[in-house]
């Protein structure tokens, strides 16, 4: 026994114990503290800019009452009561995606759309979707998919080119359909075809085609409707068809089949109900709202330098997301194949092996170049080599994809690499060449991962300045972009350019409020990356 | 499904004749796979050194020996699973049914179609059990009586009753086991010739590996089963034949399992498999 309370009492006061224990505090607490600085700082910087922004102290307090009341607390209620039960809260997140998701989509569409032509990109959509599906469906019927495969990505570039080459004849042919017709073309036969083939897929064919039918029958009889008392449909159209539509058909399938989680697709329109509500009553009852300059005007009004209560930024958001749209179409498929390229095919020993290795460095080196220097290439390559005019679309989508490329290829090497290398193994035992094993194993896997990167990739390009200005972007236009080949502007430029104006209501209202613009642009386009890729992970 | 490779090897071009005298052949324990003077080289480091056996048709054989002795390299050799290390590199030849599988113009794709092999650590697809099961049939292009098919190799590889009304259910869902016998389903799904397992119980419980040695010796029925194993017990309970390799990749000894477990010609495999050493 006596050995026994010894060896108890070493354990207890071993030399040096609580030394080592205050030792391991401090180390935690140090880590505590530089964690807790990160946080703080950037909870000061952000709450600065919004409190510029929204000046909350404009408001009164019965505004902030009404709010409360018409948003926050319902708002709250509802999470709260739908957090407890797991079916309403997948309903509640499902009714959320689908509400915002198809508000972004169908807002994005109708602008670019709208400033670049909804002709032009009606024409262009026919030929780069039309072949490519009509080779799909050939290779379904006939099962000879041993050629239709590549041919898809085949037509799809032929199709493209084919309407480049036939622009100058078509453009007038389909300029002779009202603009609401064109944007029928661009969003209500794609949303037709799509929910067909999701409702075909759930239920039967048969309900395939009355869905498609219905959708394209119902946004006629909307266009007609409005045509009828004098509006022009072509926003309606759009709005009806991308939003209306997919909303109607997620909650409406929700509320059929899901019995137990039905409540929980009320839950966005609690939120939006709240908002529509509030403002109704800040006006009704005549009370002192927020006097900041975020509000509806920023978003749609153009450039105004010598008014700030007039300035807006709509151009500047179209042309950012031109600019980026077309920036994710040139850069991610090069980087994602080079990705692939390095980590499935890429020799790993030998001569091939040390390039290989040698490429790998550079491009993760490549990545850290300060964007200044991407700026300059751009410069080089597409104003002076390739005689592009200056700071138009092309320009500012390739030098900002040029400096991205090196991220998306790192990520997505990463996340191929990610892929354990027994499944590889499990599908090459099968007897699967190495295509059917990417196709098959690999990318399936891997999507998630790479579509985390292209986020970063993203929010890092709607942000860039400098390049920008290196190249000649012009810090202020006063309409959108028309086309691939039109000067543009992005936001972050005008943010830049209005920050050394004369007038305070600039430098304290204006840029502020525009940030915040900026920022939740940035947001909404890692929200809609984050969903997909969600979705991703599920189906696995 | 098959987009670039044609489904035949050299070695399955047979004449009705020649199908009918391999039949017969078979029956009398005829040898599938031979390897003569069979060297692996990683780089510099050589991992098989001048590996000759015969491995009858139908049987269960069992490779046994201490890590690094080169028995996983000796089955990966047999469908050319080594292929994908870049370092590499293989001397001597490597028959299946007499065909040399090294050969110029064997594809390594159709070869592995008629050769299944099991890993150590069960590595189903994160996709559905049915999915899994069928995989080997799509990259096969074979979509006729899918269902069917997935059943009975469900089905033979004793996991039908259990998994029956999951099909769609993910197969990382399953126990250890269980995923371990949707692989053997998988493999055999195609319906191969042989059947390569590496360590295939190593990973998982006792009740679990005596369900697979069960199905490993209902298995021999049909197919040529070729296991590593480092479980000394288990190679004497389910193999017919057991090939005993050393340290530095050489095969020591090799015979009928009774006679290399009871009466082996050599010091060092009687100390081996006396526990004396590995």
């Amino acid at each position: 026994m006596a050995t026994e309370s010894e060896d108890v009492d070493q354990l207890r006061r071993a030399t040096g114990t609580q030394l080592r224990r205050l030792k391991g505090q401090l180390f935690e607490a140090t880590l505590l503290g530089a964690t807790l600085t990160g946080i703080v700082s950037l909870l000061v910087l952000f709450g600065q800019i919004g409190f510029d922004a929204f000046r909350p102290l404009t408001a009164s307090a019965q505004w902030y009452l009404l709010y409360f009341g018409t948003l926050v607390t319902p708002t709250a209620a509802f999470t709260w009561y739908a957090r407890r039960n797991p079916a309403v809260r997948t309903a509640n997140a499902k009714a959320f995606a689908v509400v915002f998701g198809a508000l972004t989509v169908s807002l994005l569409t109708y602008v670019v759309a709208d400033s670049v032509s909804p002709y032009d990109v009606l024409i262009f959509l026919l030929f780069g979707t039309i072949p490519p599906l009509l080779v799909g469906i050939y290779g379904r019927v006939t099962e000879e998919r041993t050629y239709t495969g590549p041919a898809i990505p085949v037509a799809t570039v032929v199709g493209l080119a084919v309407a480049a080459l036939l622009y100058d004849v078509l453009r007038p042919l389909v300029g002779i359909a009202a603009q609401w017709i064109a944007y029928v073309g661009i969003v209500t036969l794609p949303v037709a075809g799509l929910l067909g083939v999701v409702v075909t897929r759930r239920w039967s064919p048969r309900r395939g085609v009355i869905a498609a039918t219905g959708v394209l029958l119902s946004t006629l009889l909307v266009a007609g409707g409005l045509l009828g008392i004098g509006i022009d449909p072509s926003f309606w159209v759009v709005l009806f068809s991308a939003f209306v539509v997919p909303v109607g058909y997620v909650v409406g399938s929700t509320v059929l089949t899901e019995s137990d989680g039905r409540t929980g697709v009320l839950g966005p329109f609690v939120l939006v109900g709240g908002v529509l509500v509030g403002a109704t009553l800040e006006r009704q009852l005549g009370i002192q709202g927020l006097e900041s300059f975020l509000r509806p005007t920023l978003l749609l009004n153009s450039w105004d330098g010598l008014n700030a209560s007039n300035a807006g930024v709509y151009p500047q958001i179209v042309g950012s997301v031109v600019v980026v749209g077309f920036m994710m179409i040139l850069a991610f498929p090069v980087g994602i194949s080079a990705a692939v390229y390095l980590e499935e095919y890429a020799p790993k020993s030998g001569w091939g092996g040390r390039l290989a290795t040698l490429l790998e460095v550079n491009i993760s080196n490549l990545a850290g170049v300060p964007s200044v220097v991407y700026g300059l290439l751009g410069l080089a390559l597409f104003r002076n080599t390739l005689g592009f005019g200056t700071g138009i679309v092309v320009s500012a989508s390739g030098t900002l994809g040029l400096l991205i490329l090196p991220i998306v290829v790192v990520s997505a090497q990463e996340a191929i690499r990610a892929v354990p290398d027994s499944l590889r193994e499990a599908s090459y035992g099968m007897g699967a060449s190495r295509w059917q094993t990417l196709r098959n194993v690999v990318f399936p896997e891997s999507v998630p991962g790479i579509l985390t990167g292209t986020i970063l990739a993203l929010a890092r390009a709607i942000g860039e300045t400098a390049p920008l200005v290196i190249i000649a972007v012009a810090t202020t236009t006063y309409t959108p972009p028309r086309g691939l080949f039109e000067s543009a502007t992005a936001l972050p430029l005008q943010i830049f350019a209005a920050r050394s104006s004369a007038m305070p209501e600039f430098r304290h209202g204006v840029v502020p409020a525009a940030a915040v613009v900026l920022l939740v642009l940035m947001l909404v386009m890692n929200a809609t990356a984050v969903v997909v890729r969600s979705r991703y992970e599920r189906d696995d | 499904m098959s987009e670039h490779e044609s489904p035949t090897i050299a070695t399955t071009v047979q004449t009705s004749d020649e199908a009918e005298t391999a039949r017969t052949v078979r029956t009398t324990g005829r040898s599938v796979i031979e390897s003569r003077d069979l060297s692996v080289y990683y780089g510099d480091e050589q991992a098989l050194q001048s590996v000759s056996l015969q491995i009858p048709d139908k049987q269960v054989t069992a490779i046994i020996g201490p890590s690094g002795c080169g028995k996983s390299t000796f089955l990966r050799c047999i469908n050319r699973m080594n292929d994908l290390v870049d370092a590499a590199t293989i001397d001597g030849e490597l028959l299946l049914d007499g065909t040399n599988v090294y050969g110029d113009d064997i594809d390594p794709v159709a070869l592995r179609r008629r050769i299944g092999m099991v890993f150590q650590h069960p590595n189903p697809f994160p996709k559905s059990i049915y999915d899994n099961v069928a995989y080997g049939l799509r990259i096969q292009g074979i979509t006729d009586n899918l269902d069917e098919r997935v059943e009975k190799a469900l089905k033979r590889a004793a996991l039908w009753d259990e998994v029956s009304d999951q099909l769609d259910k993910s197969a990382l869902d399953l126990s250890g086991g269980q995923q371990q016998r949707l692989c053997i389903a998988r493999a055999i799904a195609v319906d191969p010739d042989v059947l390569l397992m590496d360590e295939p119980a190593s990973a998982l419980d006792p009740i679990a590996t005596s369900k697979i040695e069960d199905l490993i010796e209902e298995l021999a029925e049909e197919y040529t089963v070729i296991i590593v194993t480092h479980n000394m017990q288990q190679a004497a309970r389910i193999s017919d034949k057991t090939a005993v390799f050393l340290t530095g990749g050489k095969l020591v000894e090799y015979g009928d399992t009774d006679q290399v477990f009871e009466n082996p010609k050599h010091q060092r495999v009687e100390d081996y498999i006396t526990g004396k050493f590995g």
